[in-house]
């Protein structure tokens, strides 16, 4: 967050005197500004002898906050942004994608969810025969690593954006965001969820502004009457846009899919499908 | 005088749920419950029934023709949704689909409606500071129309605003961003914008700390008998608290209306359609109703059932 001292250079109204009146307030940042009450620091300026040139200085740091937040946009503009941008891929599984109408959209976190032998894994490499472009690995051990991948992605498709225009990169698969998330989830300590919500934000945000779906994968724990549900508890179910839940019966090669949540489509539905070696 | 205030603020009708009460702008309504529970279904279905004008071209569409201000917390709405819900309606009032009439509405609709994303709490913060501005720039241009705020969800940045670290800043007086200190701002910057521009703030928060499914199912005195809804045995387990109020007491007190939502354990079966659809049932906390509203989520919107 810029301090106002650096600000100056670029904003010259931003003078020495005003930021010792925000000084003697506790304002030495942009960050301060945003927690502070602008109606009673408006009121303190105007007592003021030069209380003009206080009120533009404030009026510049607003234009500065104005661009820190994203734009506002108008239901027409997502509209258009939705038709053109956000398709859906194919997951290469009919049941699936009949289920999902269409298959995984771009713009969407999706969480595929089973016990282990479920087919979460044999599910990916039919998801990725539908991408044609290079496809890139990255081994991650913990949560950090996977932040220092996703930055290092986020600057190379701005690149690519502001370059060509457009990205190459369609899908991101975390494999398994689970063993990711689990060894940090703690029962006291809010540590553990707020890396989580601040790693699903940072993959909701690639999602919508480089148009790529995204799958995460996540292990089953015991739940109710002892049918396995999705681990990493309450916080979680409000972070992905979309989950299934996968089960195979027994011994045979047939998977159940069943939708947990959807934006747009009634949950409860389910899909049975079969996968051959 | 009651007479002349309520005169100047009329109340707006808006659809199940939220017709019990009587709701106007300056209220600040709070739909709580579990993931997932249909309430960006309920918002998105307010939002459908204001951004639709009143009448136009002679044809009655019931809509209160008002602005919406959608902020996404949570980043997961979904606009296909919205124009599904809003063609709808707009088909159900003209009759026949996909006319040229048709398309204008529904373009007409989506342009009242607004959307911003916040990824974290600062950029939250800094769309609240700079929404008076803008508003004032709308009112200019266009003249004075009802706002509806809608913020989905209040919680999304509980746990990373809980966990930043409270490092000491130099200089005497100077604020950080802790959790509280967050919600103040926000509760502060409301209230103004409420004072300036007339607006409804509907708010949804997921109920993300409390008791896990076991201990709720265990706690519940009475398990409904499948295939009957019985409102009063539903209504004793629900007056048993099974989710904790995580939100500091400068939001509580800032909050004048709550319902709270849940999945019903019930099925209903439509005649038409195939399948079950999942029942939701709402209960009014506050003013408490002493009864339950069940409703079921289809793809033309929420209806209530009983």
């Amino acid at each position: 967050m810029a301090s106002l001292k650096r600000l100056e250079t670029e904003f010259p109204i931003l003078d020495p005197d005003f930021q010792s009146f925000c000084a003697l307030r506790g304002i030495f940042t942009v960050q301060d500004f945003l927690i502070r009450d602008l109606q009673s620091l408006v009121a303190d300026a105007e007592q003021q002898p030069s209380s003009e040139r206080f009120m533009q200085a404030i009026n510049q740091v607003l234009y500065v906050i104005d661009g820190l937040h994203q734009p506002w946009l108008n239901g027409v503009d997502l509209m258009e942004d939705a038709q053109k941008n956000k398709h859906v891929l194919s997951t290469g599984c009919e049941g699936m994608d009949f289920l999902l109408r269409g298959g995984l959209r771009r713009g969407q976190v999706t969480e595929l969810a089973g016990p282990s032998s479920s087919g979460k894994t044999q599910m990916q490499p039919r998801v990725l025969q539908e991408v044609m472009n290079s496809i890139l690995c990255h081994s991650v051990y913990d949560i950090f690593s996977m932040f220092d991948v996703l930055h290092c992605l986020e600057s190379k498709l701005k690149y690519q954006v502001m370059c060509r225009g457009d990205n190459d990169e369609r899908l991101i698969i975390i494999d398994s965001i689970s063993s990711l998330i689990t060894p940090i989830l703690g029962s006291s300590g809010s540590q553990g969820r707020a890396l989580m919500v601040s790693a699903m934000s940072l993959l909701k945000k690639l999602a919508h502004e480089y148009n790529l779906a995204v799958l995460v994968t996540n292990h089953t724990v015991g739940g109710d009457g002892g049918i396995p549900k999705p681990a990493l508890g309450e916080s979680w179910k409000t972070l992905p846009h979309v989950r299934l839940l996968l089960s195979r019966d027994c011994g045979s090669n047939t998977y159940q899919v069943s939708l947990l949540k959807h934006p747009s489509i009634a949950s409860g539905k389910a899909a049975k499908f079969i996968i051959n070696d | 005088m009651l007479g002349r205030a309520q005169a100047s603020r009329p109340s707006l009708s808006l659809p199940a749920p939220l017709h019990r009460i009587p709701l106007r702008a300056g209220n600040v309504v709070e739909i709580a419950g579990p993931s997932p529970s249909a309430k960006t279904q309920l918002l998105i279905q307010t939002a459908v029934s204001c951004i639709l004008p009143k009448e136009r071209n002679g044809v009655h569409y019931g809509g209160l023709g008002h602005s919406v201000l959608f902020v996404d917390l949570d980043c997961r709405f979904d606009v296909s949704r919205l124009v599904e819900m809003l063609r709808h309606r707009i088909v159900q009032v003209n009759g026949c689909s996909c006319t040229a009439d048709d398309e204008e509405i529904l373009k007409l609709s989506m342009r009242r409606f607004s959307y911003i994303r916040c990824y974290d709490s600062c950029e939250l913060l800094a769309a609240l500071k700079t929404l008076h501005h803008r508003l004032e720039k709308e009112k200019e241009s266009n003249g004075i129309g009802g706002h509806l705020l809608m913020i989905d969800s209040i919680g999304a940045f509980h746990w990373v605003d809980r966990a930043s670290t409270s490092l000491p800043l130099g200089g005497k007086n100077r604020k950080y961003l802790s959790l509280q200190n967050v919600l103040e701002v926000v509760v502060e910057d409301l209230r103004k914008l409420m004072s300036a521009h007339p607006m409804l703030v509907i708010v949804t928060k997921a109920t993300i700390v409390g008791t896990t499914g076991n201990d709720f199912r265990r706690n519940y005195k009475r398990w409904p008998s499948a295939g009957t809804f019985d409102a009063s045995s539903e209504l004793e387990g629900l007056r048993e608290p099974y989710f904790r109020e995580y939100m500091p007491p400068i939001w509580q007190s800032f909050v004048t209306h709550r319902i709270l939502v849940r999945g019903s354990d019930d099925h209903i079966a439509m005649p038409k359609s195939q399948e079950n659809n999942t029942a939701y049932v709402s209960e009014w906390l506050l003013p408490r109703l002493n009864f339950l509203d069940k409703f079921v989520v289809r793809n033309a919107g929420v209806f209530l059932v009983s």
